[in-house]
């Protein structure tokens, strides 16, 4: 008996699909290819084999193995100042939003949303003026001396406020969805029992919104490993390449002036791919099994 | 079916049109110079003015300009690809090198042959020197644009600095003479552009960025440059690391500001402040250096301009180089000889750059072909070595290795290291 072809289910995933063939799938073969030559974007690339790995994994005196290092141990500082604070946050206003007796819900969590949809760019610049210490409401209303983006630990301190501002309300949306998916009976016989607020986050909520956790902290984190915007608008990588983060090395080494190092930068990103993807499986793994 | 087959050709017709919208249009029109620009900023709306000037003349071929950002990463696109290579290009003068070398830029000899004006002498030398490679012209020079130094007239005159002025050239061990005697909160200079101030130093000096095409950056003379200008740091009379001095200057609080010839127009917004431009300060009694670039009119191998194109862009080039007087405004230096000679240019402050032939020889541009790598990890480096940040010598080390690694990993580029 032939079998009849369904052609509904691929009318659904087509246009993604070649939508994520053109834009995701074949340019990242070709970067991989890339990351084993040398390239200059405009003409032809020049197979090199490892060579560029070697450079940037081995040759201690090279730029680039500096850059690389330097680049990925800022990229996992940035890491661990964001992502926990972009979990805990949303989380606890989440919960602070689903208290039956709070106003002013809605607007609360449109104001805390509102930033998330401002450009990083726009972002940037609105956070440059406020922490400037000519024009700034840190100098001017607060009377802080300091030159922030220049001096650390300050530098670290603008770009993470500027990420958590406009970060925090993503999660808090799903937290909210999630949270308000959970059955009240739980809450109520939990109270019943006698058991307090906080009891009641850490056996009831906690567990019932496993799933969208462990989903924020895997796309939080990879996001984060992705970080560009902020460093290069905030405090252009100084002072003294200390919040240079990789995915600046690895676009101005493709995009800089001057003829373009794409073959070196996409080696790089290669990396900085198989790390972030290390990294994920690792959480997706832990977390899943704590779960269980 | 047929609703199935119906909606598989919306996809398909909803994605094509998504990627063509990625495409590049009126690339290929015979009618049209497609004419790309990086000018995102104010200057764009002045280019905007000379297309539409030149098109209200009635030309055979019209332009259009296209104001492109990031136009560097795009232009390799399309060279790569080999469609949608625009039919004229805005480069920078330190590009021009790199694109010869790798055979990508046509020659201008038709385009000048068309246009007989467009010659060597209607130009600023070292303007139409950038555009020409072992005697063929690839470029035709729009503007110079330079590092200039504005000065607060009235914080000159307070502090007793107008003899500073006297001979164009203001000294470091003039500036260290004032070490002590602003109020609090005045500053000599700013930092803006240091990278900029450092590399026309090195020309003070008698120094070069390059020996026999390798980079030359781990120098007595770099180390020099750095530490002649950190006098102005240690002495206490740079804006403080980190504050923004441009604003600093605008705010009247700087005597002088070492930023481009482009920010008087933004400078000229600022009420109350009173405010000249001279030539950027100098290690040397007897020799200034404002490190200059320029926008130059180039043309990418592009097998479908016909002939008609070229003569449009020939024609389009002669109509710039009579009128740029517009592009005057931008705060840019016009390269054509005919409007910095003009009455109508002399009321522009940065006329002040070609009064006189030194002032038109201090305006240099750098024509080593790596000369961006240069620049950039000069940028990088140049203000934590003079701010004290970061071991003089490891820094310079630093640099040379930067500027060797990316050469080396350029395309044909011959190893460079120390």
């Amino acid at each position: 008996m032939k079998k009849k072809l369904n052609l509904a289910p691929a009318l659904f995933v087509g246009p993604h699909l070649i939508l994520f063939l053109v834009f995701i799938l074949i340019p990242t073969i070709y970067g991989i290819y890339a990351s084993f030559t040398q390239w200059n974007l405009a003409g032809s690339p020049n197979w090199v084999g490892f060579a560029n790995y070697k450079t940037i994994l081995f040759d201690s005196d090279s730029t680039f193995h500096m850059q690389f290092f330097n680049g990925l141990k800022n990229t996992l500082l940035f890491v661990l100042f964001t992502v926990p604070p972009l979990i805990v946050l949303p989380l606890m206003i989440a919960v602070a939003l689903s208290h039956k007796k709070l106003k002013g819900k809605t607007f609360i969590q449109s104001v805390l949303y509102l930033p998330g949809l401002i450009s990083i760019s726009a972002a940037a610049l609105i956070f440059t003026l406020i922490f400037n210490k000519q024009l700034g409401v840190t100098s001017n209303v607060f009377g802080s001396a300091l030159a922030w983006t220049t001096h650390q630990p300050y530098a670290w301190i603008t770009i993470i406020v500027l990420t958590i501002w406009g970060g925090i309300g993503g999660n808090m949306i799903i937290y909210r969805a999630s949270i308000s998916g959970v059955a009240e009976e739980l809450y109520e016989s939990a109270e019943l029992d006698g058991a307090g607020p906080i009891r009641r986050f850490f056996s009831i909520t906690l567990p019932s919104i496993n799933f969208p956790l462990i989903y924020t902290f895997v796309m939080t984190t990879a996001g984060a490993f992705n970080v560009f915007g902020q460093p290069l608008m905030m405090t252009d990588g100084g002072p003294q390449q200390s919040t240079s983060v990789l995915m600046m090395y690895i676009r101005q080494l493709a995009f800089g002036s001057g003829e373009s190092i794409a073959g070196m930068a996409s080696a790089m990103a290669v990396l900085l791919g198989l790390v972030i993807l290390v990294i994920s499986a690792l959480q997706y793994y832990v977390m899943n099994r704590n779960s269980n | 079916m047929k609703r199935k087959l119906g909606a598989l050709a919306t996809s398909v017709a909803l994605a094509a049109t998504v990627l063509a919208g990625c495409g590049s249009s009126n690339a290929n029109d015979p009618n049209t110079i497609t004419f790309w620009t990086p000018l995102t900023g104010e200057d764009g709306a002045y280019m905007d003015n000379l297309v539409k000037q030149y098109n209200d003349t009635d030309p055979a071929v019209k332009v259009k300009h296209v104001v492109t950002a990031d136009m560097y990463t795009k232009v390799s696109t399309v060279l790569s690809s080999g469609k949608g290579i625009p039919d004229l290009t805005i480069i920078h003068a330190d590009r021009v090198p790199g694109y010869v070398k790798q055979n990508r830029l046509e020659s201008m000899d038709a385009v000048m042959q068309a246009q007989p004006e467009l010659k060597e002498d209607n130009f600023l030398p070292q303007a139409w020197g950038a555009g020409n490679i072992d005697g063929t012209q690839y470029a035709i020079p729009l503007d110079i644009h330079s590092n200039v130094m504005y000065y607060n007239k009235e914080l000159v005159s307070k502090y007793g600095a107008d003899s500073f002025l006297e001979d164009d050239n203001v000294t470091i061990d003039e500036m260290l003479s004032l070490e002590g005697k602003l109020d609090e909160g005045h500053y000599v200079v700013n930092d803006a552009l240091i990278g900029w101030v450092i590399l026309g130093q090195i020309q003070n000096l008698g120094g070069d960025i390059q020996k026999d095409g390798q980079p030359d950056l781990n120098t007595d003379v770099m180390k020099q440059a750095i530490l002649d200008v950190k006098k102005l740091n240690d002495a206490g009379l740079m804006t403080p690391f980190g504050e923004d001095g441009y604003l600093m200057f605008q705010g009247g609080n700087v005597l002088f500001s070492t930023d481009g010839t482009w920010s008087s127009t933004a400078h000229a917004t600022v009420e109350n402040l009173d405010f000249g431009v001279t030539n950027v300060y100098s290690a040397s009694p007897d020799k200034f250096t404002n490190r200059a670039s320029s926008h130059m009119l180039a043309m990418f191998n592009n097998e479908q301009r016909t002939d008609e194109k070229e003569q449009g862009i020939a024609a389009f080039l002669e109509f710039l180089r009579s009128n740029s007087v517009e592009w005057a405004k931008a705060g840019q230096i016009p390269a054509s000889k005919d409007v910095v000679e003009s009455p109508e240019y002399q009321q522009y402050m940065q006329s002040f750059f070609t009064s006189t032939e030194k002032e038109t020889e201090s305006l240099y541009i750098y024509d080593y072909e790596y000369y961006s790598y240069v620049a950039e990890a000069v940028d990088k480096y140049a203000i934590d070595l003079i701010r004290g940040n970061i071991d003089i010598d490891e820094g310079l080390q630093a640099m040379q290795q930067e500027v060797a690694d990316k050469i080396g990993q350029a395309s044909g580029g011959a190893a460079a290291g120390e």
